[in-house]
This record gives C-alpha cells, sequence and structure tokens, in this order.
C-alpha cells in the first residue's frame, strides 16, 4: 500500500517537476524547434530522396550514399579527399586553439599591467570581417611576403605562396584558424577561471604547492566544465570549417584544402568556376557523414563527461 | 517524421502559389545592378515604350547570385523574371519546372532566333528541348592592349588577323623594349588555355585536353620569363584584373568584352588614363581569324510569376534589336547581332575610334566556353581543380592534364 | 616593476631574479604574441590609407608614401554604409536580448533540473549544432517564406535567437555552480522560478558577459543568413554591404580595408563596455567556503 502511494506521490512530483523543467524550456525550444529542428530533420530526410529545389521529390533509398561512397579513397575520391583533409585540419587545430586560448587565459586573469588592453588585442581577430583578414593573411604568407622572409631569416627557404602549395595551403588555414579562434576561446576560458575559488589556490599554498602544482592539481580540474564545452565546440566548428577555406584558397590548389562542408556547398550551390548542381540529396548524404561523425567524437566525450569533467 | 515531410511539402506547395498582383509592376531579379549601367538602360527604355508597367530590378549579390536565386526560386519567391549566370542553373531550374518555357510565346509572337548567332542554343532544356530563355547580352572575349606602351616600344598595334606565337613574340618584344608587362593572364582557365575552344569543335568537356599543352607552356614561359605577373602572386595578393590592366603597366589582356565598359567608365572618372583598343584574340593555325568563345547572360520567367504574359513581354523586348541598341548604347554587347546594333556600340561614348577595334566588334564564330549536358558540371569542376595544380606549379603541364584526363573519363557521354 | 612588487607583497615573499625574470619574460611573450594579433591590423590601416595601386606593391611599405584620408570620407558616399550599420545594431541588440533570455531560461532546466527526456533533448541541441547551414538551409528558407518571414528583419531575429549553442554554454556555466547553493534554497521554500532569478542568475554574470559578447559579434558578423533573407537594399546588414563593396570596387582594397575598420568599431565598444564582467565574477562571492 504505502509503496504504491510513495510511487504515485514520486510520479506526481515528478511530472509537476517535469512540467516546471519544460516550462523552462519552452522559449527556446519552441524557437528551436521551429526554426531549426524541423529543417535539419528535413534535411536527414532528404539523404534519402532526389531533390533539386523543385517540386518533384523522390524516393531514392541508398543511392545518394552510393554515390558518394563509390571508389572510395583517400586520395582520389571527392569523399575521401574532403574527409582527410577535414580531419588533419581538426587533429591539427583543436589542441593548438585550446592551448593558445588556455595560455592567453590564464596570463591574462592575473594582475598584468594592461590586461584590459591585451585582452582586447587578442579578441581583436575574432570581431574582424573575415574577408579583410583573409585578405591579409593571404598577402602576409606571399611568395615574397613578411612571413616567409622571417622563415628565410632562420634558414628555411620557401619559394612558394602558402595558398599555392598543397602541402602548405592547409597550414595556411590552419594558421588563420588559431590566430583568429585563440582570442574568442580565451573569452571563455577568462569566464571559466571566474569560478575557481580563491580559497583552493590559498589552501594549495598552505599545503606547500608550488605553481605547477596548483595548475595542474586546481585550476586544470576547475577548468574542466569549460575545456568540455570548449573542445566541443571547438571540434564542431573544426568539422564545418568552410568560410576561412572559401575566401583563402577555394578548396585549391587542386583539392588539396577542399573541406566536406566545401564539396557539401559545392555539391548544392556550385563555387568559383564550378557550376551550380543542386543535388540537395547528395549533399545531405555528405553531411550525414559529417553528422555522423561529430556525433560520434561528442559522444565520445559526454561519455567521458563523468569521468573527468569536474562539477562542484 | 512522415508527417513532418508531408508538412513541409504542403507548405513547399503553398509558397509556389503565388498571390496576384493587382498592378503590373515586374521584378526582375540581376546582379550588380547600381554598378551596371545597361540595368538602368533597359529599364528605361522598356517603361517609356511601355508606360502601364514598371520595371523593379531586385539586386542580388554577384558572387552568390546562384545560390541566392536557386534559394529564390525554389522557395517560390514572387520575383517574376530572372537574369541566369551559369548555364547549368538554368538547366536546374529547366528540369524542376521552375521557370517557364517560351516555346509557346515564341511560336505566337514569331520570334527570329537566327539574330542570335547561335547564342540561344544552350538555353534548350537539356530533358525536353523546349526553349527556357533568351539571351539578351553576349560577352566574347577579346585582346584588350595599351597603345600608350605600343608607341613607347615603337611597334605596330595587333590587327584582327594575329596567331599566338605572333602574339607571344609581341609580349616579349614589348617587356623588354618598355619594362611593361607585355601581356596579362588573369587566374581563370579562360584566360590561360580555354582558347582552343575556339575553332567551335574542340571542347572542354571532350575529356581530351592535350590540346590545352600549347598554351599551358606558352603560358609558363611567359611567367619565367618575367613577361607576365605570376599566378602564384595575383591569386596570393587578390589582384582583380580591371584594377591590373587600369594601372597602365600591362600592353596586353585577354578579356571577357564586358571589360570595356568597366574601363570606359574607369577612363571618365579619371582612375585609369591611357590609349586602348581592341582586336579579335590571336588564332591557331587552321583556325579562322576572329573566332573566339564566350557565354551569353539569359533572362528567364519564374514559374511563380503572376504575370507570365506581362514578363514575357518584357523578355523579349530585352532580347530583340531595340532592347540590344539600348543595352549596346552603355557600351554592353549584347546578344542579338545586327550592323545596326554594332553601329550603336561603336559610337558608345569613349569606345576606341580605330577601325580594326570596330572590326573585332563583329566575331567570326562564338563558340559557346562550356557546352551543356550530362556530366559537364563534374568535368568542369575536374578541370578547374588540376588547372590550379597546373598553375601553381604542383603538377608539371603534362601530370596535370594525365590527370585531368584521367578524372573526367568517368563523366566523358562515349 | 610596479606588479613584482605589488606581487612580492601579496604572497609574502622575497623579490628574487626568478620572479623578475619571471616577468620580463611574461611580457615579452606577450607583447610578442600581440605584435602576431596586430599585424594583419597594421596592414589594414596602413592599406587604408594607401591609393588602391600602391596596396599591393612590392616590396610593400608599412608606411604609405602619403597619407589618403579621404578614403574614410569616399567609402560613407559610395554605399549607404550608415544605414547598413543602423540595421545591424538593431538586429544584433534584439537576438543578443532574446538569446540571453531564452537561453539562460532553458539552460537552468538542462543543467540543475531533473526531468524525462532531459539527455535526449540535449543531445537534440548538440546534434543540430553539428549540421552545417548549408544543409538545411532550402528547407529553412522555404519554411521561413510560407510563414511570411522573408525580407524583414524579423527572419533573422527568428533565426538566430534561438540557437543551441547560447543552451549550451550557458548550461556549461550553470553546471559549475554548485548544487548545494539550489538545494539550500529549495529547501527555503523557494520556487524553481526564484532559484533561477535569484541565486543561478546573478551568479552567471561571467557567462552572460559571455554570451552577450558572442551573440552580438556573431550577428554583427553573420553574412550567409542577411545574404539569404534580405533582398531589398535598405535593409541590409553591414556584412552584405561590405560584401557588396568589395564586389563592386574589388580593385579597391584601399576603400575595402577603410570599411571593414569601420565596421569594427562598434563590435570592440561591445567588448571593451562587457569586459570588466568576466573578472567580478562568482569567485568573489565564495560558494564553498
Amino acid at each position: 500500500m504505502t509503496k504504491s502511494v510513495g510511487k504515485r506521490k514520486m510520479g506526481k512530483l515528478e511530472r509537476r517537476n517535469t512540467l516546471i523543467a519544460y516550462s523552462f524550456l519552452a522559449p527556446n525550444f519552441i524557437g528551436f524547434v521551429v526554426f531549426t529542428l524541423i529543417p535539419v530533420l528535413f534535411s536527414i530526410v532528404l539523404a534519402f530522396m532526389n531533390w533539386s529545389g523543385g517540386s518533384n521529390i523522390t524516393w531514392a533509398g541508398l543511392d545518394n550514399f552510393k554515390l558518394i561512397f563509390k571508389d572510395f579513397s583517400f586520395t582520389k575520391s571527392n569523399l575521401g579527399i574532403a574527409l582527410k583533409n577535414t580531419v588533419y585540419y581538426t587533429v591539427a587545430t583543436v589542441p593548438i586553439t585550446i592551448a593558445c586560448a588556455l595560455g592567453l587565459a590564464l596570463v591574462l586573469n592575473k594582475a598584468v599591467k594592461g590586461a584590459k588592453f591585451f585582452r582586447a588585442v587578442f579578441f581583436f581577430p575574432y570581431v574582424a570581417s573575415l574577408v579583410a583578414i583573409c585578405v591579409c593573411w593571404n598577402f602576409l604568407l606571399m611568395k615574397t611576403g613578411p612571413v616567409n622572409q622571417v622563415l628565410s631569416f632562420f634558414g628555411i627557404n620557401i619559394t612558394k605562396s602558402w595558398t599555392s602549395s598543397r602541402d602548405l595551403a592547409i597550414w595556411a588555414i590552419i594558421i588563420v584558424s588559431v590566430w583568429r579562434n585563440a582570442g574568442y576561446y580565451m573569452v571563455m576560458y577568462l569566464a571559466g577561471l571566474q569560478g575557481v575559488p580563491a580559497e583552493l589556490y590559498e589552501a594549495a599554498t598552505m599545503d606547500g604547492a608550488n605553481g605547477w602544482q596548483k595548475f595542474t592539481k586546481v585550476t586544470l580540474p576547475m577548468l574542466t566544465p569549460t575545456t568540455f564545452f570548449v573542445s566541443i565546440m571547438l571540434v564542431i566548428s573544426c568539422f564545418k570549417i568552410y568560410d576561412v577555406v572559401a575566401i583563402m584558397t577555394q578548396g585549391g590548389p587542386g583539392r588539396s584544402t577542399k573541406m566536406l562542408v566545401t564539396y557539401i556547398f559545392e555539391l548544392s550551390f556550385g563555387g568559383e568556376g564550378i557550376a551550380t548542381s543542386a543535388q540537395y540529396g547528395v549533399a545531405s548524404a555528405v553531411s550525414m557523414v559529417l553528422l555522423a561523425i561529430v556525433l560520434l567524437v561528442t559522444y565520445i566525450q559526454f561519455r567521458g563527461e563523468k569521468k573527468w569533467v569536474n562539477y562542484m | 517524421m512522415k508527417k513532418l515531410v508531408a508538412g513541409l511539402l504542403a507548405a513547399m506547395m503553398v509558397a509556389t502559389m503565388a498571390p496576384a498582383m493587382a498592378e503590373t509592376t515586374l521584378k526582375v531579379a540581376g546582379w550588380d545592378i547600381s554598378s551596371t549601367p545597361y540595368y538602368t538602360a533597359i529599364k528605361e527604355g522598356y517603361e517609356a515604350a511601355n508606360p502601364d508597367v514598371t520595371i523593379e530590378w531586385v539586386d542580388l549579390a554577384s558572387q552568390d547570385y546562384n545560390v541566392k536565386a536557386s534559394t529564390m526560386l525554389s522557395g517560390g519567391d514572387t520575383t517574376d523574371l530572372y537574369c541566369v549566370k551559369e548555364l547549368s542553373d538554368m538547366q536546374n531550374w529547366a528540369k524542376e519546372g521552375l521557370i517557364v518555357s517560351m516555346d509557346e510565346y515564341i511560336k505566337a509572337d514569331g520570334t527570329d532566333m537566327t539574330k542570335y548567332a547561335g547564342m540561344d542554343s544552350c538555353y534548350v532544356g537539356l530533358t525536353d528541348g523546349q526553349q527556357y530563355a533568351l539571351p539578351f547580352r553576349a560577352d566574347y572575349w577579346v585582346m584588350f592592349y595599351n597603345k600608350d606602351l605600343f608607341d613607347q616600344a615603337g611597334m605596330d598595334y595587333p590587327t584582327n588577323d594575329w596567331t599566338w606565337d605572333e602574339y607571344a613574340q609581341m609580349a616579349r618584344d614589348i617587356h623588354e623594349k618598355t619594362g611593361a608587362y607585355g601581356t596579362h593572364y588573369h587566374t581563370w582557365l579562360s584566360c590561360v588555355a580555354n582558347w582552343s575552344v575556339c575553332d567551335g569543335v574542340n571542347t572542354l568537356a571532350d575529356g581530351e585536353y592535350s590540346d590545352l599543352k600549347y598554351f599551358y607552356n606558352l603560358y609558363q614561359s611567359l611567367e619565367d620569363e618575367g613577361v607576365c605577373m605570376s599566378y602564384d602572386e595575383l591569386k596570393a595578393s587578390g589582384l582583380h584584373y580591371s584594377g591590373a590592366f587600369a594601372q597602365g603597366n600591362i600592353a596586353m589582356m585577354p578579356m571577357g568584352y564586358w571589360y570595356a565598359s568597366t574601363l570606359i567608365g574607369y577612363i571618365k572618372d579619371g582612375t585609369a588614363s591611357m590609349n586602348w583598343g581592341i582586336v579579335a584574340v590571336p588564332h591557331q593555325e587552321g583556325v579562322a581569324a576572329g573566332s573566339s568563345f564566350g557565354s551569353p547572360t539569359g533572362i528567364a520567367i519564374s514559374n511563380a510569376s503572376a504575370n507570365k504574359d506581362e514578363a514575357w513581354k518584357f523578355a523579349a523586348w530585352m532580347c530583340s534589336e531595340e532592347g540590344a541598341k539600348a543595352i549596346a548604347a552603355t557600351g554592353t554587347r549584347p546578344a542579338y547581332v545586327s550592323e545596326a546594333v554594332a553601329t550603336v556600340l561603336a559610337a558608345a561614348d569613349g569606345f576606341p575610334t580605330d577601325e580594326n577595334s570596330k572590326a573585332a566588334l563583329l566575331p567570326t564564330s562564338i563558340a559557346l566556353e562550356w557546352p551543356i549536358g550530362e556530366g559537364v558540371n563534374e568535368i568542369k569542376t575536374i578541370v578547374n581543380e588540376e588547372h590550379t595544380l597546373i598553375m601553381t606549379r604542383e603538377l608539371t603541364v603534362d601530370e596535370g592534364i594525365a590527370e585531368m584526363e584521367e578524372r573526367a573519363a568517368e563523366y566523358v557521354k562515349k | 616593476m610596479t606588479t613584482v612588487v605589488t606581487k612580492k607583497k601579496h604572497t609574502g615573499k622575497k623579490l628574487t631574479v626568478g620572479h623578475v625574470i619571471g616577468t620580463i619574460f611574461k611580457y615579452a611573450f606577450l607583447l610578442a604574441l600581440t605584435v602576431i594579433a596586430l599585424i594583419p591590423f597594421v596592414w589594414m590601416i596602413s592599406s587604408s590609407l594607401k591609393t588602391s595601386v600602391d596596396v599591393f606593391s612590392i616590396p610593400m611599405k608599412w608606411i604609405p608614401e602619403t597619407f589618403h584620408w579621404e578614403n574614410y570620407t569616399q567609402i560613407w558616399e559610395k554605399v549607404p554604409l550608415l544605414a547598413y550599420f543602423k540595421n545591424t545594431a538593431i538586429l544584433a541588440v534584439i537576438v543578443t536580448f532574446m538569446q540571453i533570455l531564452t537561453s539562460s531560461f532553458a539552460a537552468y532546466a538542462f543543467a540543475k533540473m531533473n526531468f524525462r527526456g532531459r539527455d535526449l533533448l540535449f543531445m537534440c541541441y548538440i546534434g543540430t549544432i553539428a549540421v552545417p547551414w548549408q544543409v538545411y538551409m532550402v528547407p529553412q528558407f522555404i519554411m521561413m517564406r510560407s510563414i511570411g518571414l522573408y525580407d524583414t528583419i524579423w527572419a533573422l531575429v527568428a533565426l538566430q535567437s534561438f540557437s543551441a549553442f547560447g543552451v549550451f554554454l550557458m548550461r556549461q556555466f550553470y553546471m559549475g555552480i554548485p548544487n548545494d547553493l539550489s538545494e539550500a534554497a529549495r529547501i527555503d521554500g523557494l520556487s524553481e522560478y526564484g532559484i533561477w532569478a535569484r541565486i543561478v542568475l546573478p551568479l552567471s554574470k561571467p557567462a552572460i558577459a559571455t554570451l552577450c559578447i558572442f551573440t552580438f559579434v556573431n550577428t554583427w558578423n553573420d553574412y550567409m543568413g542577411p545574404m539569404i533573407y534580405l533582398t531589398t537594399d535598405i535593409r541590409k546588414t553591414i556584412q552584405v554591404g561590405l560584401r557588396r563593396f568589395i564586389q563592386a570596387y574589388s580593385a579597391d582594397y584601399n576603400l575595402i580595408m577603410a570599411a571593414s575598420l569601420c565596421s569594427l568599431l562598434p563590435v570592440t565598444i561591445v567588448f571593451l563596455f562587457l569586459q570588466r564582467y568576466f573578472i567580478e565574477g562568482i569567485a568573489t562571492t565564495g560558494m564553498k567556503g
């Protein structure tokens, strides 16, 4: 008897609780569902359809996937190359960006003279119009540009513009991405650092911890929620890299900087020197590959959340 | 999920049924409206002849024109007419029923299709053979040259009958004598290697690219000798051809005819000051002098238009001799070809007055830059990608061409 | 040097050679990074004061021979920049406000409440971040048009106000606020809304400041959204205007740089204004002691 009453009460409480929770969610959730989730679900369905923007939609089954996976190889097929480039870019960009952002935040969180000035300076690159800074960097990375001049001073001779070389073009994209995003994630880390109670440092000092120990035993663990967020957002945004590529290299030379979204964009809308294709179904299929990878990586990160992310 | 799809489909259908409009205002989508004078000329010309109609240009960004126009058409926007920028766009619009077939109208009006010198053929729907757009503008490639630099070098101006070898020699001579760049190649495939399509037999979609070798080799030797700017630096600096030639240190530049009106504008507002002229592009041995290639710009009627008949009237006028004259008066070359139109073009304010420039206005033949057909999009992508590898010298000419052929083979129509 | 002294006072340690060297290194490091961060801007400023022909002259000159200040007056005459600025400012303010309000609300449920389907819903949010916008752009456009949201600023408000990014960001910060605080408040009889308004929200100032800056900057710099959804010239935003400018004056990099620098100003001001909130944060409220 009592047991079942308890259960019903729990159920009632839970239902009430759930209702309240949904009332919190509603304002955002309704907008989110209407303007984002439904179109996204539609695009998932599209991966199994033939559609070119008109009123004809026909079922395609797995044809779109067969098409993009046809003759799959990391050196020959479009999907393979785009996948390889995107993963390469992500693996290089994520750690460098996190290291730079964290480093900047740590230095600027302390009582550094002019901290306000420096913070603004490092956030600047994120704010600037992308077209303008890409033009800038293209110029800086030119054959006879300042970067190559400085490098030749150190005995490294590069005889090409970075964006004209199959090996360096992707690094040009990585450099610009890190340069642009480090300040952005620095801001997140700065906000995260405010959540670390000063008492913990005092306690650590009393225990005789040195600076490095404080960093590894207090700062890093306390920053894990921020790191968790930053790493997920960074991985996702790296997998979706498009705009810097579109402005700086248009995926070239050849296919050396063709990314997944560059490929998706080509399939939907064409590109420079490339005719429109309007193969929305195929584009959706490619994005499902992208989605699957990102969800897998995110899922692994979330699975690990409880192990390494330290919420108070 | 199914319900969602059904809902979206319903929404789409509602969207494609545009509400009827009471007044005849025709909305026409184009690009760079404010900086391109012929749009205004067309509007004024048509409104003067048809006082009950108002033409409203819808300005879409040029770089993203196909993205935006395709999205608008799919979304059932009420814009009545769309300028056609890319042929393959138009083919897709036709296939999807987003634009209207003009066959009935053409038959009823008895429109003379021979006046477009073949530039209308690419607007025939691939799937059903119907006419889906008319060309109002047709740009073909000519050679722009700087008379001042030729004078300085004490050399004769080029003529309308010259070969690529003669051209290369001229470029080298002028570079040697004046120190200026003998020629200028913009980064596009069309500027460097397209020339073999001028004979009207070769196409870029035939999967056979050994005919490009001559031009790539020619380019690379000129680049090595410093006769032209290097691709590498042009690409990295993003230097635009319009500014490059206007600086006055470039003797020759193969470019589309559209550049004439830009250059006239530059000279008027003082950005550039030079005497210039145009001649036909050089030809290969065995190809008639004055052969060139080009691509048209057309106008199509949206299926969502509420005034399709009015829209047709406007489109037909735009592509008629009347419309052609209005376009020609602004220095742009219309697709409608006749002596009368050529005279208007040559009389445009700021156009060079020498006989050769005038003669270059009536080319012997114009081949399509890219043919239309299945697989052409893919081939276009492949050829352009390999082009960048050859130009950056990541691949030798032979390697690049071999890769083009290997990769394109899959898509070439057998 | 003064910082070294204050630091000495703080830690109560002696001023050692190590500290001095450390400080010197720190500033040398910061200055080197500043140079790297600012070089492109120096180039932009220098280019914006040159003639278009001189911008790419080789070898490059960092200081123009003559300063062409008129570039800065010319850009205002060539395109209606002022109108673009106004449109973008209105849009950015509305979106930022909506974003903060709805995200902080929703994030509270995700971070501090237990309810059925929470994790699934949350994965939905994260999942949509992973789908590139280019893929669902056309279906979204069709939908928006069918409900009459096209060529108005409200289309963009609807598009950008409910982003999953904001919810995720706020959730992460809320997770960092100890549950003891909200538990204690529940025992004191505070409702969930009360906890949100009186405890969680005041504690999340740094997070709100961060989200505020990110939303403002992203809205300010968004190009594809306004490009697709706005057609009438006077309704366009600054990035679309800038791109139009670049296309119309594709050779005039001096003017492009001048216009880009002008578009930087408002965002910089917002950043400078908000950055003090990163520092006055929950750290000072001492939650565990």
